[in-house]
């Protein structure tokens, strides 16, 4: 097929079905919405994240500006620690683009550690209105463009309900006592990915970064977190992505093992080393840098970037983490014909 | 007074209580250090601080990570609280306050209590605003306290973007302010484009930044103290 009768969704489907095509999509489990997209209707950041209708236009935005190839709710890191229970901050009162935070954690220390997930979590904070995005998204472009869904990992969670320092350290000092809360955490986060698959999500990404090499050892990683990703992908029907950042070559074997259709890395990883590491088989996406290339780069470096990632080896030009809203309409067109003129 | 030997052996204990992140160690050691009559400077820097050290070399070389660090800071802590208030103050010709904090949308404050750490190991006045502080708190904190060093930490690209803002009004109302940002997503371009004196991209850089600082205090009080003698 070309590129003329090859959907974008096509394009994306056939690439996790490990189906021929005729190149590597630029798509992103994260979130994409940019300034230009609000601007399109006039959207405050801030009030984007509690409105169905708004989240989805913006959401759409991207592949309607510029041609990204998927569409990716929410924008935010803050739904499930919301369905949890904690309060969060939206920085309504700021006109600058701020990410919502987490206000209020549900434990602070060990003793309080004694945590359940609510019977009705499904029915939680944002998580009803993130099914109706997903569903306006199905109507609006989900015949030309994939819609994704993303989800924290088990310990990332951990650090949003849990006071990160008590987190880190007990994760050394109390493994059995963090697993326990990890299992745990793995159920509601089943539970919510499942909701976005049933509303219509065509893939997951399971954002585990909060256990990235830069902070957790490999070995924890593996004994302590690893079991727990393994239980959400055995779990999940649709497509997958396990989403790591920062330092990644060491556990990039883990992460395939973990389940996931596929791996994200960000810039920090040596992608040629990970594919020795992990063959040609295995589904590797990245790794461009979101804010130094893409959004402060000139459009040349945005091409180089873009071809280094593609000649070596990511079987999809994706980024590193969110991409950050004030990227140059330039930039984006860039990196959308580079892509699309790439032949391996 | 210690004889040199009982000296020695404090100051590895003070040392390995924080490499061991032993907390009940470190406490036995400052109290031993005090009863033994050694000098809490010395105490500090040569027990604590060169502890800190070999940690920052073991968090280099992959053998620690952020939750041992975490906890050798622990330790690092029960020690100097007991050593502190035996520092005999000495001129500097330094003078050190620091206002530190994460900017306004991060959540993450454990790079920025690390080089808080080193803040108050070298005796600065650490005006610590803590995590999620609005822009202009940093500007009023400093202008407050007559600071001159500023230290803006942000974990994630999508708060970063925020320092550059209070790095710009802070240098027109002081030119004379010095500026550190720190955090994963920070490098020496944007430290330069953004006009800030010095980065840190991760909590290990960080604690070698403030190591070598404090390094290079120690280094002018053991010449003060030569020339004294």
């Amino acid at each position: 097929m070309t590129e003329q009768t090859m959907t974008s969704r096509d394009r994306v489907l056939k690439l996790f079905a490990k189906e021929d095509i005729d190149r590597p999509p630029c798509f992103s489990g994260m979130g994409n919405v940019t300034a230009e997209g609000l601007k399109k209707f006039g959207y405050k950041f801030a009030a984007v994240h509690s409105d169905a209708k708004m989240m989805a236009d913006s959401a759409a935005s991207s592949y309607k500006l510029f041609g990204f190839e998927c569409a990716v709710v929410p924008f935010d890191l803050c739904v499930e620690a919301e369905a949890l229970g904690c309060d969060i901050n939206v920085y309504s009162h700021l006109e600058d683009i701020l990410y919502p935070t987490i206000k209020t954690k549900l434990v602070n220390t060990e003793d309080e550690m004694d945590i359940s997930i609510p019977s009705d979590l499904a029915s939680r904070g944002r998580i009803p209105m993130m099914k109706e995005v997903i569903g306006l998204l199905k109507d609006d472009v989900g015949s030309e463009v994939a819609i994704g869904a993303h989800v924290l990992g088990p310990f990332t969670l951990a650090g949003q309900v849990m006071e990160l320092n008590t987190l880190l350290k007990l994760s050394f000092k109390k493994p059995d006592k963090i697993g326990k809360l990890l299992d745990m955490l793995a159920d509601a986060l089943i539970v919510i990915a499942k909701e976005y698959e049933d509303a219509g999500a065509d893939y997951i990404t399971v954002r585990e970064m909060g256990a990235t090499s830069d902070v957790l050892s490999p070995r924890v990683f593996k004994n302590l977190i690893l079991p727990y990703l393994k239980k959400i992908f055995a779990a999940l029907s649709k497509n997958s992505v396990i989403h790591i950042c920062g330092k990644t070559n060491d556990i990039a074997g883990f992460m395939v093992e973990s389940g996931a259709d596929a791996i994200s890395v960000d810039q920090k990883n040596d992608v040629v080393e990970t594919r020795k590491k992990i063959g040609n088989d295995a589904l590797l996406f990245g790794n461009y840098d979101p804010y130094n290339v893409l959004v402060s780069g000139t459009t040349d470096q945005v091409r180089e970037t873009m071809k280094g990632c593609m000649d070596s080896g990511v079987n999809a030009v994706w980024p590193g983490c969110d991409i950050w809203p004030t990227v140059p309409p330039e930039n984006f067109h860039a990196m959308m014909d580079e892509v699309k003129k790439y032949r391996r | 007074m210690a004889t040199e030997e009982k000296k020695q052996e404090i100051l590895e204990k003070l040392k390995n209580a924080v490499i061991q992140y032993d907390e009940d160690a470190s406490k036995e050691a400052a109290e031993e250090a005090l009863k033994e009559g050694l000098e809490a400077n010395d105490a500090i820097f040569n027990g604590l601080v060169s502890g800190m050290e070999e940690v920052g070399r073991l968090f280099e070389a992959q053998e620690y990570f952020v939750p041992e660090l975490l906890m050798c800071a622990d330790a690092l802590y029960v020690g100097l609280d007991i050593l502190k208030p035996h520092v005999s103050q000495l001129d500097l010709g330094v003078k050190g306050s620091v206002v530190i904090g994460t900017v306004e949308g991060d959540v993450h404050d454990i790079g920025k209590n690390i080089v808080k750490m080193m803040f108050d190991v070298a005796g600065f006045e650490v005006y610590d605003l803590g995590k999620d502080v609005p822009l202009d708190k940093f500007i009023e904190e400093q202008i407050k306290t007559d600071s001159d060093l500023v230290c803006l930490s942000a974990m994630m690209t999508t708060t970063m973007v925020g320092m550059k803002k209070v790095i710009d009004d802070l240098k027109a109302k002081n030119p004379d302010i010095k500026i550190m940002i720190g955090g994963a997503p920070v490098s020496q371009d944007i430290a330069e484009k953004w006009g800030a004196d010095g980065y840190s991209a991760d909590a290990n850089n960080a604690l070698k930044d403030a190591i070598n600082m404090i390094s290079s205090l120690k280094k002018m009080k053991d010449e003060a103290e030569q020339n004294k003698a």
